[in-house]
């Protein structure tokens, strides 16, 4: 035995330090923050996984900052939007999607009561004249100022708003909301040109010259019409201009039985509208309420407010008595086989009719643009003025956007065409070659498949990312072992009698509080959160938390890629990579 | 104060009293309401310990060594197949000189699937330096529990206290609780002499070459030997504070004995009875009763049981291919007596799988041990038949 004292327990001489652990490893865990699919599935191309763990952390001003820097109307979307982000909500394989809608509106509504105190951008050369102040045009109006640009908005009607003020009724969106967004654009240094139509009131030549970039949405007016027997009937009408007069403040008579064709979101609004006037309202359907296009809150409100649907049923003629509608003869339907956009062709049954009396139809079965008023060099396809991947029209430098092309007719699909119109038309000013017209060059610039942000266009991501790769973190890729179950908050909702007797808002959103309980059951899908689950669990203790906020270091020395931080990362942040590559 | 409680809360207001900082345990019958008291307690404050749920007896003990290697005073319990699983950690606690300290709640080992007492649990890990103290009342479970951590931490060994399984753990039993600041005077905080530090660190229970190893398995020798005086001098000193002792081996009416009774856990409170009754008869016959096994208290009981003719040994375990584990130990500690000095000891197996043993199966055992001239052989067994 040697002569040293030999110590009772096996104690090293050195540290563990000595024993470089990394030596043995073949695979290393990587940090890579990806795409939550909230942010993907946005249409306006909102970070929603990024201001919900600011709210998360308690930034209420930075994340009002990133939401504002994506999206001009949170308000107005978080009370209008058919929220996809939900649908593609990870959260919802796992228990019920986090209910963003309700966040936005809360954070939408403190951004109102708080605004943020931004510095004027340095400004720009470049003029840029928008037609049609609807949510295409606001959104370019604001992107486009706060990109340091000269910016009017002109609109034929008396205010701005398009059809967010004519045509979504007050019980939905109340007009304080939308009236303090769109005082907000105008802060940002936003012209306002009310009462002028061009084309008419201004030619196109004229107008088209005194800006450098022109943007047109003009949005969809028409109401289409439902080509049945006897439709010039005095009675018939079209829903869209019933919800406009309605928003003007007219109550027009619709008598006491109200018959409402259509299954989207005008329709739903008609029938609630109508609802409120004191009618006995029927909602008809072609298809089943499983096709119906309209945001599936809706249908249960109007439900609960009263509407009766009657599926798999169309008008086939109106009859009349002393030149009035009294009455819809209907026609049957069943589903044939599903048509281009998937759903199951409606077929008629030619002899089952029945008949429903009616003082007022409300045709709601889509509106179109009215191009007749357009300059005729703008090429169209279908229905629609022809865009590319950043609203570019035929005829430079005009651009185009919303309801007036031919794309998805939602208002957060509007926000979204006018963010990506304002990308192209600074990409036009600045001369720069990348985001090609085919949307190749803007992959960089979007979340994932999902619309362009602003943040990564200007290049100035207020979060600090680590290793972005652009692709969306699927369900599996998380680690939902280290997540418990909480149920989903519902927004409050007025009472039915308050409800059907006037125009208040019915659906009251979330408490504070609760909005912020739903912000804490984001998974934060794909991004570093700081959890420090990967430092806690890593045998070797090798991880170690930066100082600068961003994310961990890994010590390679000590890392023997076991993988444990890559199998336990409840968010597929960390993957691991085979070494030298 | 005086409270009327079952051995498994005894073991808990030990633990409690002895201000144990971390527990981790894994439940199984009969020990769960060890751990379940005990995480009230520290859920409601009475206890400022760390309380971790784990999934599995290898992960409590290896808590318990985590806990202790970082210089806490550690504890868990357990019982029968939760023991097995701890096998190889119990080898960790030793060599790495961990002072925890565990209750074992003796409970037959599967199969036949059976949760009552039997000692052959704790015996099967007699060979993992593990101080082993057995106990007879709750009121010697909760002054055991203290005494052990103390025993522990001086010689730097893990010690199990071991009861048995229905018999006293969930049997209720009046219990003097002993003032808290008079249990903090006899045990201060642990003091270890070797913890994870990170201002010097340092790892433990890495490779050592032979001579090394072989030479920190003396010194593991050592501690067991001196633990026998350890335990000693604290039963003492908790005798000065607390007014009882138990001792490593307690003999009863053992005077002029020609016949010795060696029990050991609850039987030996069958067998007073027993030896009281003959007594009264104006019969030698007398009882041992083994609280240490590990250390094994090779003196005392030659001491006490060198002058009688006949020692019957009652083993509620088996050494299968062997017979009695007390018995073969107590066979081997008298072998060197001079042979004029050294007592016939027969060997009685009872009450496997927890079978009662009751004062006419001591008498049985009595006679039988009377009527032999020598044992028949190693292992007897009552109460079955061959």
């Amino acid at each position: 035995m040697s002569e040293r004292r030999i110590p009772p327990v096996a104690i090293s001489e050195t540290t563990t330090l000595a024993t470089k652990t990394g030596s043995w490893k073949y695979i290393r865990p990587v940090y890579r923050d990806r795409v939550a699919p909230c942010n993907a599935g946005c249409p306006v191309g909102i970070d929603i996984e990024g201001y919900l763990n600011l709210l998360r952390e308690g930034r209420w001003d930075e994340a009002r900052d990133l939401l504002l820097l994506e999206n001009p109307l949170p308000a107005v979307t978080g009370r209008v939007c058919h929220h996809p982000c939900e649908i593609s909500c990870n959260r919802g394989r796992f228990d019920e999607p986090v209910a963003i809608h309700a966040v936005e509106r809360m954070l939408g509504d403190y951004a109102l009561e708080h605004p943020p105190a931004e510095a004027a951008p340095s400004q720009r050369p470049g003029e840029v004249g928008i037609v049609g102040a609807g949510p295409a045009g606001l959104a370019c109006a604001y992107h486009l100022a706060r990109l340091g640009y000269g910016v009017t908005v002109f609109d034929a009607a008396s205010e701005p708003g398009g059809m967010l003020r004519l045509g979504i009724p007050e019980y939905r969106l109340p007009r304080r909301v939308l009236d303090g967004e769109i005082e907000r654009i105008r802060a940002h240094g936003v012209s306002f040109q009310c009462g002028v139509r061009i084309g008419q009131d201004i030619s196109w030549r004229c107008f088209i010259g005194m800006f450098d970039a022109v943007f047109v949405a003009t949005g969809a007016h028409v109401g289409r019409e439902l080509g049945v027997e006897n439709e010039g009937v005095a009675g018939v009408r079209a829903g869209l201009d019933f919800l406009k007069a309605v928003n003007r403040g007219e109550r027009p008579d619709i008598g006491r039985r109200v018959v409402v064709v259509g299954g989207g979101n005008t329709a739903m609004d008609c029938a609630r509208t109508a609802l409120r006037l004191g009618a006995e309202t029927t909602v008809l359907y072609r298809r089943t309420r499983t096709e119906m296009p309209a945001i599936t809150e809706e249908i249960i409100e109007a439900e609960r407010e009263g509407a009766r649907l009657v599926f798999l049923a169309a008008p086939a003629k109106f009859h009349a008595r002393d030149g009035r509608l009294c009455a819809v003869e209907c026609v049957r339907m069943r589903l044939g086989d599903p048509d281009a956009d998937g759903r199951r062709r409606p077929i008629p049954i030619p002899d089952d009719r029945f008949t429903i009396e009616a003082d007022t139809v409300l045709a709601a079965i889509g509106e179109s643009a009215d191009l007749s008023g357009l300059p005729a060099e703008l090429a169209r396809e279908e229905a629609g003025v022809a865009v590319d991947a950043v609203g570019a029209t035929s005829r430079v430098p005009v651009f185009a956007g919303g309801d007036v092309t031919n794309q998805p007719r939602a208002v957060a699909d509007a926000i979204g065409a006018g963010k990506r119109a304002a990308v192209g038309i600074d990409r036009s000013f600045r001369h720069m070659s990348d985001g090609g017209s085919d949307g190749e060059g803007l992959l960089p610039y979007r979340f994932a498949t999902g619309n362009v942000s602003l943040a990564r266009w200007r290049q100035a991501d207020p979060v600090p990312r680590i290793n972005s790769r652009n692709e969306v973190v699927p369900f599996d890729d998380l680690n939902v072992h280290h997540f418990r179950r909480v149920r989903r908050h519902h927004d409050e909702r007025l009472g039915l009698a308050e409800s059907r007797s006037g125009f208040a808002e019915v659906n009251r959103g979330l408490a504070r509080d609760d909005a912020v309980s739903e912000a804490l059951r984001c998974f934060n899908c794909g991004v570093c959160n700081r959890c420090d689950l990967c430092l806690i669990l890593c045998p070797d203790v090798a991880i170690s938390r930066r100082d600068d906020g961003g994310g961990y270091d890994i010590a390679l020395d000590y890392c023997k890629g076991c993988g444990v931080c890559a199998e336990e990362c409840p968010r597929g942040v960390l993957t691991m990579t085979r070494e030298g590559l | 104060m005086k409270k009327v409680m079952v051995g498994n809360h005894a073991v808990s207001w030990g633990a409690r009293l002895s201000r144990a900082e971390v527990i981790a345990a894994y439940p199984i019958t009969p020990q769960t309401q060890v751990v379940e008291e005990l995480a009230e307690m520290c859920a409601d404050g009475r206890l400022a310990a760390r309380f971790l749920k784990v999934e599995s007896e290898h992960s409590a003990m290896a808590a318990c060594i985590g806990a202790s290697a970082a210089g806490a005073r550690a504890f868990t319990a357990t019982s029968s197949q939760g023991l097995a699983l701890m096998h190889e950690l119990l080898h960790w606690a030793s060599g790495g000189r961990h002072p925890i300290v565990m209750a074992d709640i003796n409970r037959a080992l599967a199969p036949g699937w059976n949760i009552w007492t039997d000692q052959s649990d704790s015996l099967s890990q007699r060979d993992t330096g593990w101080i082993q103290l057995y106990c007879e009342t709750n009121q010697e479970v909760l002054d055991t529990t203290i005494m052990a951590f103390k025993l522990a931490e001086t010689v730097d060994l893990p010690v199990m206290l071991v009861l048995d399984a229905f018999y006293l753990s969930h049997t209720a039993e009046p219990v003097d609780i002993p003032d808290q600041a008079a249990v903090d005077a006899f045990l201060p905080p642990r003091r270890a002499r070797f913890k994870l530090d990170v201002a010097d660190p340092h790892s433990f229970g890495g490779l050592v070459r032979p001579d090394s190893y072989i030479a920190m398995r003396l010194q593991l020798q050592q501690a067991m030997d001196r633990a026998r005086d350890v335990f000693e001098r604290v039963e003492t000193e908790w005798e000065r504070r607390f007014g009882r002792k138990y001792g490593a081996v307690e003999a009863y009416r053992a005077e002029d004995a020609e016949l010795l009774l060696v029990t050991s856990g609850t039987i030996t409170s069958t067998a007073r009875f027993t030896v009281d009754r003959r007594r009264e008869r104006g019969e030698p016959v007398g009882l041992v009763k083994v609280k240490m096994f590990r250390p094994f208290p090779v003196e005392p009981l030659r001491v006490a049981l060198g002058d009688a003719r006949q020692v019957a040994v009652v083993d509620r375990n088996l050494s299968p291919g062997r017979g009695g584990i007390f018995a073969e130990e107590i066979r081997a500690a008298l072998y060197d007596l001079p042979s004029e000095r050294r007592p016939e000891i027969f060997g009685y197996v009872v009450g496997l799988g927890g079978g009662d043993v009751t004062p006419a199966t001591i008498d049985e055992i009595i006679e039988r041990t009377r009527a032999g001239a020598a044992p028949e052989r190693e292992d007897l067994w009552v109460g079955v038949s061959p």
